[in-house]
């Protein structure tokens, strides 16, 4: 240990509060020398921030966008409508010899999910990870998730997990499919968050997708399927 | 620290040491042929890479100065934007905490593990974790500390530090890679096949994360307004150690606050376009609280540790507030022609290149660093492709003048003022500017210099070891002139 006066009785707690009381005397130093700094500094005179503004696509051709950008970052696109989302999947499965699939109980989409339950193995993601961690890693070979929407300038799906699709349902499967409705496409981030006023609440977590997960690190070699989805499966619905 | 009863021991960094013996690190390096060979490769490769992403001048320009003004802004307003994120967090039900020192972070975050009784970390990638040397600060107290971005993976395997902030094994090849794996996994015969490298890491940690008690992670936005930590990634393991443990701490500068949600669209285009030329990472992760009642997975606890670790220092002068604009891309080292040919272990310190020269002095202090601003040849490289408009190549001259600054000159701005200074150095220039600023003196000692040529020695110390002495002119210029003047006269006359 390198703390002299910490007694080996002394319990973790007792340290933490400890800690808690350095990192207080930290705080008001830190902040003491930063304030000596501004002080009297004049934000209303700062100068304007001018952002780029960007052409304005029509729909079809944001939807183009959105494709050529996630394909070229290797996700596969299936254009769908809703009534064939369960047939779809049935044969992506099979081309995969994969039997089963996780999914969340009350996505908006969960009708269709669960009328294949007599080709394939279904599984609600309705339990807490806690007890479940191995199964969650070994046993599910691919998920579906729905998505809230997407942004066709970086070809990205964004994800609003909550109690019904959890943050490692589109995570750790080996296989995501996502299904994005093309009505929900924005043109930038920029663009969605004023129009959405995401600043005034956000959830627990928000992940925008922009592929299977990749690698670069053994020299500069693309290798997908680092540590989430080798696969990421796009089922788009455009109508 | 009167009032507390914790007395955490300060040592010297380890990359001090390190940063101290530079030249030899550099000499070393540049005799490695494989090495830089794998530099050039992959920095050609990253500069390509940046090229394609900004095919419209006019667009890169405006992002560039939208985001330096972004920067400048929320730099600004620090204290404020700082009180305010640790206001916002702690109301989404995270803890923040503060160090002014890599050992105080490293303590903080000890301590948090011990409450869980945590046994393993899993890391996601962060170079702030590195400049406090957190593994060792762990395994020390018998916590392992898996690295887990498949580059830090590598380099922890090999026992070494990354040597580029943003691909962190880039001084390894495929066949170094399929060596270490070989020698150093049960069961993986000699493979240089990238998948199968991937492969082998991918199944190693996809065990650990499941399996682990924590898991850390760096920040590379952390938005007031809301209190969202935001981190950018590719491949999956920031998600993984997010998500997957009990306990989530993150670690961070004071310096990667930004004021509002709408701040971070253009500097995310900015940095993931001038790292890796992507349009966007695969994966932007936004974390903004812990599990809440109901939902299924998610850390129970989050944590943000605060760091200074000399920022505050580089924060209150104007000029070198700048080097704090930093939105820690890698194009400065990915085009900087010193770093492609020593690579970025030479430097000795966390952040190599361009940007590790004028932001190391502010960690280690310039006793051990006043060497590292003089590595440069001001191409400008570095100022022309950063996206924040840092203007690296003037904050280097700055450095250079702090570390020859007599040790006792007012106000005191850096750490180790004056380490670089050298008495005869300092003689030399007194006696230069004296010689320039009268014609008198000049023109005697330009004559002198000319006609007891034959005295100049042909050793001049460190000079001629790689180069030949210099050999004054028969005649200055002045006089040469002269002659040509009266010459011409003389014809047309």
């Amino acid at each position: 240990m390198t703390s002299e006066n910490i007694g080996l009785e002394s319990t973790a707690l007792e340290n933490i509060k400890q800690a808690n009381v350095m990192s207080k005397s930290a705080r008001s130093n830190i902040l003491a020398k930063l304030k000596s700094e501004v002080a009297g500094a004049d934000y209303d005179k700062l100068p304007e921030e001018i952002a780029f503004s960007y052409p304005e696509l029509t729909r079809d051709e944001q939807v183009e966008q959105f494709c050529q950008q996630l394909e070229a970052n290797h996700a596969l696109i299936i254009k769908v409508s809703e009534i064939d989302i369960a047939s779809v999947l049935v044969e992506q499965l099979k081309q995969r010899n994969i039997d089963s699939l996780l999914y969340g109980e009350n996505c908006p989409f969960s009708l269709n999910i669960k009328s294949i339950e007599d080709s394939v193995d279904l599984t609600a993601y309705n339990f807490s990870i806690d007890a479940n961690k191995e199964a969650l890693f070994n046993d599910y070979p691919a998920a579906i998730s729905s998505s809230r929407c997407a942004i066709s300038a970086t070809g990205s799906i964004v994800l609003w997990p909550d109690e019904n699709e959890p943050r490692t349902l589109s995570l750790v499967p080996p296989v995501h499919f996502v299904i994005v409705d093309a009505n929900n496409l924005y043109p930038d981030f920029s663009t969605l968050i004023k129009a959405q006023q995401w600043q005034n609440e956000l959830p627990t977590n928000v992940v925008f997708i922009s592929g299977p997960s990749k690698t670069a690190d053994i020299q500069q070699t693309l290798a997908y399927g680092a540590h989430g989805p080798k696969e990421l499966i796009v089922l788009l619905l455009n109508s | 620290m009167a009032d507390t009863t914790i007395h955490i021991k300060e040592q010297e960094s380890k990359y001090a040491k390190s940063a101290r013996a530079f030249r030899d690190n550099v000499t070393r390096d540049l005799a490695n042929e494989e090495l830089r060979s794998n530099f050039r490769g992959a920095m050609d490769y990253l500069m390509d890479k940046r090229k394609a992403a900004f095919c419209e001048q006019d667009e890169l320009e405006t992002l560039r100065t939208q985001c330096k003004l972004i920067k400048q802004r929320c730099l600004a307003k620090l204290p404020y934007l700082l009180e305010q994120l640790e206001e916002n967090l702690i109301q989404n039900g995270i803890k923040v905490h503060w160090a002014e020192t890599t050992t105080q972070a490293n303590e903080i975050i000890a301590q948090l593990i011990a409450t869980k009784n945590g046994k393993t970390v899993v890391k996601g990638k962060s170079m702030v974790s590195e400049e406090t040397a957190l593994n060792d600060y762990l395994e020390e107290r018998d916590i392992e500390c898996l690295e887990s971005d498949m580059g830090e993976y590598i380099v922890q395997l090999a026992k070494e530090h990354p040597s580029h902030i943003i691909m962190p094994a880039i001084h390894q090849n495929k066949q170094q890679v399929a060596k270490l794996f070989a020698d150093n996994i049960e069961g993986f015969s000699y493979s240089t096949d990238v998948d199968t490298l991937i492969g082998q890491g991918r199944a190693i940690l996809r065990d650990k994360f499941c399996h682990a008690d924590v898991g850390l992670s760096g920040v590379n936005f952390a938005v007031a307004e809301t209190g969202t930590l935001c981190l950018v990634e590719n491949e999956g393991n920031g998600r993984m150690c997010t998500t997957v443990p009990d306990l989530h701490i993150a670690i961070t500068g004071i310096e990667k606050v930004v004021e509002f949600l709408a701040d971070v669209p253009p500097l995310l285009s900015l940095l993931t376009r001038s790292a890796t030329g992507q349009a966007i990472s695969t994966y932007f992760n936004m974390i903004t609280s812990p599990r809440k009642k109901g939902e299924k997975d998610g850390p129970k606890e989050v944590h943000l540790v605060l760091l200074d670790n000399g920022r505050s220092q580089a924060f209150a002068d104007e000029e070198l507030r700048q080097t704090l604009q930093c939105i820690r891309c890698g194009a400065c080292m990915n085009h900087c022609p010193v770093y492609t040919r020593i690579g970025g272990h030479a430097y000795g310190t966390v952040y190599p290149g361009p940007i590790g020269k004028i932001i190391s002095p502010h960690m280690l202090g310039l006793e051990a660093t006043s060497n590292l601003p003089t590595a440069s040849s001001l191409c400008g490289a570095c100022g022309e492709v950063c996206p924040v408009k840092i203007p690296i190549p003037k904050i280097l001259l700055r450095l250079r003048k702090e570390s020859v600054k007599p040790k006792s000159e007012h106000p005191l701005v850096m750490k180790g003022q004056g380490a670089g200074r050298n008495n005869v150095e300092a003689l030399v220039w007194k006696v230069w500017a004296l010689v320039h600023k009268s014609p008198f003196i000049y023109n005697l000692s330009m004559w002198s210099l000319t006609r007891f040529r034959f005295l100049m020695p042909k050793k001049l110390g460190p000079w001629t070891s790689v180069r030949i002495a210099p050999t004054p002119a028969a005649k200055t210029l002045h006089e040469k002139l002269k002659t040509r003047k009266s010459q011409h006269k003389l014809k047309r006359g």
